[in-house]
């Protein structure tokens, strides 16, 4: 049984962040709240007893994609796109995030919620849900595990192409 | 106590002594002059110049995203490798072994291709 | 005090415990490196504060906190100060759900309760594990740029670039020992491991009375590849090439001194203890040894020490099996050091070499033959 405050806690954090990648200057800064974010994240998945998907999504968006977006802007010479953003730009920044922020607590108080919604009830230590995903993915899902084997080496080749066309630093000459 | 909040309570402490280490340096540690000179980066005694755009391989970037790729393939391997014995004490174990060929042939493909189009290599 | 009062302090108590172990492993664990090395290298090593020079690192540690702090000029402050505190934190999240020794029983007034020797007990461990130690590039990463150097970025650039090719290795090699044992858990693992070896070969079963089940045994290829790969991990020679000194001056803590240092070295010091942890639950038994019972060692206590209290037989009892895990730690722990000291560093190509074009293909190898030998058994 996963508390209340935990709950709250992990949305603030994740909010938090996700205001961050939102409203701060520098990319860099972005990125890496995005990734604290992500692992805000993994906290509600594990909460909600999806202990794998947590992992994997620890393991694959903040410590994989989102050090891909890092090691990219750290190629950049970002230091002399810090001051660009001027007044009209920054208010608009915020306005947008004010609208969506108040679109979606409307959209939440409008649809009102069940108070007495049991999600968070499961087993800690059980590898039960693991388990049974595994067994959805190799029996139901099997076809698209395995499309999904040749998309990523569909990815993989363009991009190597990609990364070797003329003119970049490892151009084929 | 559930396993998240240990987690939450275990990493507010370790960041919590390593703030403190961090303040103490900056509370305790002496203060002396600070020139011009003092505060440059360490480039081996000789002044940093003013553009520091430098040029970095594409080699960084394109090791990062075939990690991702391979990472989300080895990621799958794993609630294969859970369920494995499962399936073979259903007498399924074929058809869990062939599942996970297929794709680990598609895996050997793709990396023999980055190797034979020379995208692995570091000169 | 009311049970779950006991039952919070206890666990609050054990967290700070296990992350204290780490800490204050570091500074036995720099004295066994320099005295090491100097044995290695037929020199004397710190021999003059305290006995053996034990307390040298005392003195190293005072000196640390009275240095003076240098933040370079054109620093981004704020990430040049998290990328330390950021360097503790994977190492000890990922020691915390590793069993450290068998549960302990404390009971009181009427109630009894089993405590397990992890700080949590998670059903994924392994898969926790791996995505707790991706984060550690974020420090190297955050100390590289934050520093506003070329040496320091670069270093952090080569670093991440090594570590996130040898985690795909790191990760492909587990998987075998994963479909031999059936689970991600590190306290069913050490189960799996106990009784003698058997195994079977051409429909006949073999049992080898003298050797233990211990995961080597069953996994020489994967045990060998792990190790490789961990090693890249905590970016040790001869796989330091992100701290390369001739090439990149001191890699991605160029510009940090004192305490700030101090602190990545425990984290390097904590990465490395996870390995060896977990290369001692994985492949050589976790907190067991072959003869070693719970029962015979409580009737040890027992009868030949004369421990009389439940309690107190059940902490010692936990600490005997501790003792057991540690020492499997400590001699992978010098491995580390040993290997150090032996072999000559990489060069940068040779070493992504072995990590895409090597090490990877040997481990899809591994998974394929393991799984095959699985089915050719039939459980």
């Amino acid at each position: 049984m996963i508390s209340a405050p935990l709950f709250y806690g992990f949305s603030f954090f994740i909010i938090f962040f996700s205001l961050l990648v939102l409203l701060s200057a520098n990319p860099i800064v972005a990125a890496l709240s995005l990734a604290a974010a992500m692992v805000g994240v993994a906290g509600v998945f594990f909460a909600l007893g999806a202990h794998f998907i947590a992992a994997v999504q620890v393991t694959v968006y903040a410590g994989a994609v989102m050090v891909l977006f890092v090691i990219v802007l750290m190629l950049f010479d970002l230091k002399r796109d810090e001051s660009v953003s001027s007044a009209l730009s920054r208010f608009l920044k915020i306005a947008v995030v004010g609208l969506i922020l108040g679109l979606i607590t409307g959209a939440v108080a409008m649809s009102g919620f069940d108070s007495s919604l049991q999600i968070f009830v499961h087993d800690p230590a059980s590898i039960t849900p693991t388990k049974k995903l595994a067994t959805l993915l190799f029996e139901k899902y099997l076809f698209a595990f395995e499309v999904l084997g040749v998309l990523l080496l569909v990815i993989a080749i363009g991009v190597v192409s990609v990364s070797r066309i003329k003119g970049g630093t490892h151009a084929k000459s | 106590m559930s396993p998240l909040v240990s987690i939450v309570v275990l990493s507010v402490i370790v960041l919590t002594f390593g703030a403190t280490l961090v303040a103490l340096t900056s509370l305790i540690g002496p203060k002396t002059k600070q020139s011009k000179a003092k505060k440059m980066a360490y480039e081996c005694g000789l002044t940093v110049p003013e553009s520091e755009v430098s040029k970095v391989p594409i080699k960084f970037y394109l090791t990062a995203i075939l990690f991702i790729l391979f990472d989300i393939e080895i990621i799958f391997m794993y609630p294969w490798a859970l369920v494995y014995k499962d399936f073979i004490a259903e007498g399924k174990g074929l058809y869990i072994f062939m599942s996970m060929a297929i794709f680990l042939l598609v895996f050997v493909f793709g990396l023999l291709w980055e190797i034979k189009s020379n995208a692995l290599e570091w000169e | 005090m009311n049970q779950d009062a006991i039952i919070v302090t206890v666990n609050i108590i054990k967290m700070s415990v296990i992350f204290l172990l780490m800490v204050q492993l570091v500074p036995l664990l720099v004295w066994v490196e320099r005295r090491g090395s100097a044995f290695i290298q037929n020199r004397f090593g710190p021999n003059r504060v305290g006995p053996l020079g034990l307390l040298q690192l005392l003195a190293d540690a005072v000196k640390f906190a009275f240095k003076e702090e240098f933040v370079p000029e054109k620093s981004h402050k704020a990430f040049f100060y998290m990328a330390p505190v950021l360097a503790l934190l994977p190492g000890v999240l990922a020691f915390g759900s590793i069993p450290l020794s068998i549960p302990f029983t404390l009971s009181g007034e009427g109630w009894t309760h089993t405590f397990p020797t992890q700080v949590f007990d998670l059903g994924i461990g392994i898969v926790f594990v791996l995505g707790v130690s991706s984060l550690g590039a974020y420090a190297l990463l955050l100390a590289g740029w934050g520093s506003a150097n070329k040496f320091s970025l670069f270093g952090a650039l080569r670093a991440s670039a090594q570590m996130i090719s040898y985690e795909l290795a790191l990760g492909l090699s587990l998987v075998g020992i994963l479909l031999c044992y059936g689970t991600f858990d590190f306290t069913e693992m050490i189960q799996a491991q106990q009784g003698p070896l058997s195994f079977t070969l051409f429909s006949k079963e073999y049992t080898i009375p003298f050797l233990p089940a211990w995961g080597i045994f069953y996994q020489p290829l994967g045990a060998l590849l792990f190790f490789v790969s961990v090693f890249a991990e905590t970016n040790r020679l001869p796989f330091d090439l992100p701290e390369a000194e001739a090439e990149l001056v001191a890699g991605y803590h160029t510009e940090y001194g004192g305490l700030k240092m101090l602190m990545f070295y425990i984290g390097e010091y904590g990465h490395m203890m996870v390995a060896s942890a977990l290369m001692a639950t994985f492949y050589f038994g976790g907190y067991t040894a072959p003869g070693l019972s719970v029962e015979g060692v409580q009737s040890f206590l027992t009868q030949s020490l004369g421990f009389e209290s439940a309690n107190a037989i059940s902490m010692m009892t936990m600490l005997i099996f501790h003792l057991v895990l540690m020492t499997k730690v400590i001699l992978f722990l010098w491995i580390f050091i040993w290997v150090r000291w032996t072999l000559p560093r990489f060069r940068y190509d040779q070493l992504m070499d072995l990590g895409w074009k090597t090490m990877l293909p040997w481990a899809i190898f591994n998974t394929i033959i393991t799984a095959l030998f699985i089915l050719a058994r039939g459980v």
